[in-house]
Parts: C-alpha cells; sequence; structure tokens
C-alpha cells in the first residue's frame, strides 16, 4: 500500500469518527458555519464538527502549521476533499478571509500580518468581508476613489464600497483603497486591513431581489487606520487584488461546480412535479432534453476541472482553461436554478408563505445566484479576458 | 485539452507530421474529385499501417502497440484536423472492436490480425434509412440467408468485408460476416458532402457462411458502438479545434474600419463562449477515453454524452467560422466549408446530438 493509500484510509477513519451525521446532508444556506465573533453555531453538531476539523488545521488544509495550518501537500489536500466528498461532509467553516484574504497574505503579509491575522482566521475567530467595488467602480475596478490619505504611522480612510457581503456583522475589512491619487488608475491603489471596529465605519445591508440582504454598502469617514495594516508595498494593492481576485473566481467556480447528488436533485424534482410517460420519462421533451443537456454540462464541468487538475500535475495545462471555469461554473448553476423554477410552475412563483422551506430556497436561490455572473468579474469581463489572454485576441 | 503521456505525444507528434504531409486537406479536395469507388489513397492508407495506426490503441498482448485509447483519441484526433479520409474509423476502430467483442476466441484470431496490420479492412453495416437507429429492424436472418437493406456504410464499397447487424427468425440480435464478392451482395457507392464514400448496401437471399452470435453479441456490439462513437468524437473535437484556431487567425489578420475584426467584442464573445463549450465537449470526450483505459465495459452514458456535446459545438463552430469569414467562408476556396460539411455527417454518424440527449436521459432515468 502506497502511503497515499495509507493516508487516505486514515483519512477516512477519522472523517467517520468525527463528522456527525447531521453535518453529512447537502449544505443549505442557513446551515452554514461562519466564522467570526458574531457568529453562532446553527446546532451542536456544527459546533462539533468545526471544532474538530479546526483542531487538525482542516480548517485551512493547505496552510503551515505554524499559523495553525494543516500543512497538508496539495496531493493531501486533494484526498481530503475527495474523502469528505465521499462522505459528503459539509464545508466545517466558511469566511472569505479563509477563501480569499489568506491565500493572499500568506504571499504577500509581513511575518507579523501573517501571525496577526491567519491563525484567527485558522480558527474562525474573525469574519472578513472583501472592499472592492463602489457606486462607481464595478468592472472598472481600478477606478475606485476611496481615499486613504497617508499621515506616516497611519491613513485616514474616507470614501465608501458596496457589495460587501454580510460586512454588518465583519469584523474586519480588506479594502482596495486609492493612495495616490495622481498616479495611473492602477498604480494609486493600496490594500489596507480596516477593523470593523473603528471609528468612522458603518454599515447598511441592501435588500436583494431574493428578500435577502447578505450584501451591504459600507462607509467610511475619516476612519484612522495603522500603517502597519498595509499589506504589500504603498501603492501595490493592485498586485495584491489580482492574487486574491484569482482565489475568488476558483471559489466561485468550484462552489457552483454541480455536484452528482444535487442533479439527482434536480431529476427527482422533475420525477416528483411534472407528467410522466408509460415509460416513466418526463413527458415533456423540450424540458426532458433541456434538463439532459443541463446534466452533461455538469458532469463535463466536473470531469474538466479533473483535466485541469492532471494537466498541472503533468506541466501541460492550458493556461487558457482555467480562465474558463468561472463563466461556466455561474452560468451552468443559473441554468439549473431556471429549470428548477420552471419544474415548480406556478408554486415556483411564491417566495413566501407556502408550508414548503424547501421549495421557497429553491426559489430564494434563484434569485440569489443572479449575483454569480455578476460578483468577482461578470461574466462579460470573463469573456474578454478568455477571447484576449486565452484565444489571443487582439485588445 | 488531453493530457497525454510522453510516449502518447510522441505518437502524436508523429501522426501529426505524417498528416501534414501525406493528408493536408489539399488531399480530401482531390479525393472528393474522384470516382466515388475511391475510398482512400492508397499510398496514405499504407502509409498510416506503416506507422501501426490501426494498433494504436490494441493492447500488446493482442499483438498492438499498446498506447491505449487516449493514445489512439490523440492520433484521431489529429486526423479531424487535416479531414484525413481512411478507413481508421470504419475499420480500424469498429470493426475491430466488433470483432473484439462479439467473436469467438477462434474468430477474433482469424480476423483480429489482419485488421490490426490494414491488410483487411472491413466495416460495419447498422443504419436502414435516413435516421439511425442502433437496433435492426428490416434486416433479418433466416436461416444461414441475409436480407435487408443497409444506409451509410462507411467505406464499403472499398472494403472486403462487412459486418452486418440483423435479427434472426426469433428476434434475436446477430451479426453476419459478408465479403465483398459474395452473391446477392450489392453495394451502391456515393461521395457524400463530406468528400468521402458511403454504401447503400442491400442483401437478397445472401449466403452468409459467419455469424457473430450468442448471448453477449448485442451488449458486445453495443460497446463496440459505444467505442467508436467515443472515437468519432476525438475526430470531431480535431475538426472544431481546427476551426477555432482558423476563425482565431482570420480575425488576427482581417481588417475592416481601420482596425483588426478582432478586436470587436461581439465577435470576440461569440468565439469565447465557443471555445467553453468546446473545452467543456472535450473534457466529456477525455473522461470516456480514461473510462474506457480503465476497462469499463458500459460505455454508453460516456458515449452518448460525448457524441451530443461534442455535436453541439462542432455544429455550432462550423457555422460561426463560416460566418466569421465573411464572404470568404462561403467560397468553395476556403477549407472552412469542407470542414462544415465533414461536421454534418460526423452529426448523423451513430446518432446525433439529439439521439444522444434522449438516450442520456434515458439511460438516466428520466
Amino acid at each position: 500500500m502506497s502511503d497515499m493509500d495509507s493516508f487516505r484510509l486514515e483519512i477516512r477513519a477519522w472523517l467517520e469518527a468525527h463528522c456527525p451525521v447531521s453535518q453529512r446532508q447537502p449544505i443549505v444556506r442557513e446551515e452554514q458555519i461562519w466564522a467570526g465573533s458574531r457568529s453562532t453555531f446553527p446546532s451542536e453538531d456544527a459546533r462539533q464538527w468545526f471544532e474538530a476539523m479546526r483542531d487538525r488545521g482542516w480548517t485551512a488544509p493547505t496552510w503551515p502549521t505554524e499559523y495553525g495550518g494543516g500543512g497538508l501537500s496539495s496531493d493531501e489536500a486533494r484526498i481530503l476533499d475527495q474523502e469528505m466528498a465521499r462522505l459528503q461532509c459539509r464545508p466545517p467553516l466558511y469566511d472569505m478571509g479563509l477563501w480569499m484574504l489568506g491565500p493572499a497574505l500568506l504571499t504577500y503579509g509581513t511575518p507579523e500580518q501573517k501571525a496577526q491575522h491567519i491563525p484567527r482566521i485558522v480558527r474562525g475567530e474573525v469574519r472578513w468581508a472583501q472592499g472592492y467595488s463602489e457606486p462607481g467602480a464595478g468592472s472598472d475596478l481600478a477606478s475606485l476613489s476611496t481615499r486613504a490619505i497617508d499621515q506616516g504611522d497611519h491613513f485616514v480612510v474616507s470614501g465608501t464600497k458596496i457589495w460587501t457581503t454580510r460586512a454588518d456583522v465583519a469584523d474586519w475589512i480588506f479594502c482596495l483603497v486609492r493612495t495616490d491619487p495622481e498616479a495611473s488608475k492602477r498604480e494609486g491603489i493600496s490594500f489596507l486591513l480596516i477593523d470593523m471596529a473603528s471609528e468612522g465605519v458603518s454599515t447598511r445591508p441592501i435588500p436583494l431581489i431574493s428578500g435577502e440582504s447578505e450584501f451591504c454598502q459600507t462607509f467610511f469617514d475619516e476612519v484612522h487606520v495603522p500603517r502597519d495594516n498595509l499589506v504589500g508595498e504603498l501603492n501595490g494593492g493592485w498586485e495584491v487584488a489580482k492574487e486574491l481576485l484569482k482565489h475568488e473566481r476558483k471559489l466561485m467556480a468550484t462552489m457552483e461546480a454541480i455536484t452528482e447528488k444535487v442533479d439527482v436533485g434536480l431529476v427527482d424534482l422533475a420525477k416528483s412535479r411534472l407528467e410522466l410517460s408509460e415509460a416513466g420519462e418526463i413527458a415533456d421533451g423540450d424540458l426532458r432534453s433541456r434538463i439532459a443537456t443541463h446534466l452533461m454540462h455538469a458532469d463535463a464541468l466536473h470531469h474538466l476541472n479533473e483535466t485541469i487538475y492532471r494537466g498541472m500535475k503533468a506541466g501541460q495545462l492550458d493556461p487558457a482553461l482555467p480562465l474558463t471555469l468561472k463563466y461556466i461554473g455561474t452560468t451552468e448553476q443559473q441554468r439549473k436554478d431556471e429549470l428548477m423554477l420552471e419544474i415548480l410552475g406556478t408554486d415556483g412563483l411564491a417566495m413566501t408563505g407556502t408550508d414548503s422551506v424547501e421549495q421557497e430556497r429553491m426559489v430564494r436561490n434563484w434569485a440569489y445566484n443572479k449575483a454569480h455572473t455578476i460578483a468577482g468579474g461578470t461574466s462579460e469581463i470573463q469573456l474578454n479576458i478568455i477571447a484576449r489572454r486565452g484565444l489571443g485576441l487582439p485588445e | 485539452m488531453m493530457i497525454l503521456n510522453d510516449e502518447q505525444r510522441m505518437l502524436r507528434d508523429t501522426i501529426a507530421d505524417f498528416l501534414a504531409k501525406e493528408s493536408p486537406v489539399e488531399a480530401l479536395r482531390a479525393l472528393r474529385d474522384q470516382a466515388p469507388e475511391l475510398a482512400w489513397e492508397p499510398s496514405l492508407w499504407s502509409g498510416l499501417c506503416e506507422l501501426g495506426a490501426p494498433a494504436v490503441a490494441s493492447s500488446e498482448a493482442e499483438g498492438g502497440l499498446g498506447f491505449g485509447q487516449v493514445g489512439m483519441g490523440a492520433l484521431i484526433l489529429e486526423t479531424g484536423r487535416t479531414l484525413c479520409a481512411s478507413p481508421l474509423l470504419s475499420s480500424a476502430i469498429h470493426a475491430q472492436a466488433v470483432i473484439r467483442h462479439c467473436g469467438s476466441p477462434a474468430q477474433i484470431e482469424r480476423r483480429l490480425p489482419g485488421l490490426l496490420s490494414g491488410d483487411t479492412v472491413a466495416s460495419v453495416a447498422i443504419q436502414e434509412g435516413s435516421q439511425f437507429r442502433p437496433v435492426p429492424r428490416g434486416t433479418r436472418r433466416n436461416g444461414n440467408t441475409l436480407s435487408g437493406d443497409k444506409s451509410l456504410v462507411m467505406d464499403a464499397g472499398a472494403a472486403d468485408y462487412l459486418l452486418v447487424s440483423a435479427l434472426d427468425e426469433a428476434d434475436q440480435f446477430c451479426i453476419a460476416v459478408v465479403p465483398l464478392n459474395t452473391a446477392g451482395l450489392t453495394i451502391q457507392s456515393q461521395r457524400l458532402m463530406d468528400g468521402r464514400q458511403y454504401g447503400s448496401v442491400a442483401l437478397e437471399n445472401v449466403e452468409v457462411e459467419e455469424w457473430l452470435e450468442g448471448d453477449a453479441v448485442e451488449q458486445g456490439f453495443t460497446r463496440a458502438l459505444d467505442e467508436a462513437t467515443i472515437m468519432l468524437c476525438c475526430e470531431m473535437l480535431g475538426a472544431s479545434r481546427e476551426l477555432l484556431e482558423r476563425t482565431v487567425a482570420y480575425l488576427q489578420e482581417r481588417e475592416q474600419f481601420d482596425v483588426k475584426i478582432g478586436t470587436f467584442q461581439a465577435l470576440q464573445h461569440r468565439l469565447a463562449t465557443a471555445y467553453c463549450e468546446l473545452e467543456l465537449a472535450a473534457a466529456s470526450v477525455f473522461n470516456a477515453l480514461l473510462a474506457m483505459d480503465k476497462g469499463e465495459t458500459v460505455l454508453s452514458e460516456h458515449a452518448s454524452k460525448a457524441k451530443a456535446l461534442v455535436g453541439d459545438i462542432l455544429q455550432h463552430l462550423s457555422n460561426e467560422a463560416v460566418q466569421m469569414h465573411g464572404g470568404m467562408g462561403v467560397t468553395d476556396e476556403m477549407d472552412i466549408g469542407l470542414f462544415l460539411k465533414r461536421s454534418r455527417t460526423c452529426n448523423q454518424l451513430f446518432g446525433n446530438s439529439a439521439f444522444h440527449r434522449n438516450r442520456f436521459a434515458t439511460l438516466r432515468g428520466f
């Protein structure tokens, strides 16, 4: 037996011993375990599961052990992923710090910044928000205008950030701010970490079409931020931001990468709601064909992810390939949401007040997921990147 | 994209070099002007056989080269890029698979070596009428005689023998081995829009001396068909990639309104979405090849996913390529039209996208 095989068996046994049965169901949003000082656990099982994973550093499996991470190689982490998927283990922790800031901080942070922030991210003690977009800076992010005036040992920050996910409950926010208004757009930007408890920070949730208000607008009114909170070089924030965006896009693609069990959900829903032929097939040939196409795409997306992984390992990856994932993943997710809504028929028109929590969730997700082709770089921006960087079409 | 090992990459490069010299797209132009009796250039086929192309996937134990199905897939993909007309698909892949999965040990021993070396060429006759259906209806076995009509039989007129699917008196599936000179067999050869030879086959009380028969034959035949379908998908991927690359190159050169037309976002986004769909289809095909190499014997879901996705994207890309080449796209002088026409025959061969979506849905139980 190879080392990897015995590693797999060890992980499998550990997960079976430590993951409560209730944490082996497909995750729903209300039961996600979010980091932060104001977070509560959705259940005692969730707390146990989170703590077991945290104590092994497996909330951040590949991060260095000196900061509390799991210290796993990419191959080992992949085995952990596969074994968690096999048991249908829920993710033990949700946090922007975990997905986006952490990897960037490990690359660009000072030893002090890493020591201060990384262990708290791994342990889920701090909830991070992202301060990128502004009312006047969406796809054209580099035109952002939140100002940070250099005062030597600190900056004074004024301006506003929008689509700051759950900033109302966040402890910290990582922000792109303009430190040199004279420089060209991308060269006058810096990357700052800001404590949400600082004086002059306020936040306002934005009601969304899904009936929720996950996204906020955050205001900075002459907020004093210590210079130690600058990540990377002064006016070098764009580089940090690009690194971070890569992680965000990867995340959005994989979060939406539709797993087999969810697809079975679509087929089950269709078979329970729609008229069937004598052979037990969906009688509406048009809808049946579109469901088939979606399931084929979902499987293919899974295989595309595998191909990218194999290609990376073999050192022969077409660099254009990973650029496609965010566009494909989010587009396919929406196609699935539209199919679900269509299958529900007129039942799917009720967003509240029905006796089916599950059905309302599907409808809410349909509206909520409209954001996925916008956030983290719109589909149109993704296609620009694919066309120019991937296919080599001229600017 | 396909991830290849070192040997498979060397094989791919060797084949690509060979095809660039011996079978560029101009070779198809020359072939299509010949009488329909000529299915392929004999020198091209003997060159491919010298390279061992028909035996690429076959194991060393079987007398093959042992590059696996991924190796064969990579080879076939290259043939799609140059529209190479040869009996690789009809004989080296499909007929070989039928013999391998449906033949008795004695039949395999007798028939496989010829197909592996390429000295013998066989073709499989499945379709009846103008719509693909894998199950025979009108082709019937009666004792040892066979009657019926088959259509769209690849390279039929140039083959040494045909493998004809039929039902016997008890509606059991069986396969007849019919040499071309057999009395009662007539083949009308026709060049279809892709410039290749297809036969309409009529069988009238043909005395058959050899059958592939038994309980496992129907299952084996399905497996062989699925394998051939997956390999056809590789050819279609090659054609799709070639269309995309040629169109990108044209958009990088062609100027209108004083700029390269490739700067237009409307065109960029259309090609970028096509690229995404192409890579999805490619991932599906690659996964199917891996499944074959892993020894999976039930390949129908893999084949149907691959064929539906590749069929859709090849049809789409061939249309986009014509459109984006503007007026030049509809001239016979440009190769784009040849790819367009090959794409349409590929879409029909072994069932079109609609057929495979329907089959996939049935296999998945909805």
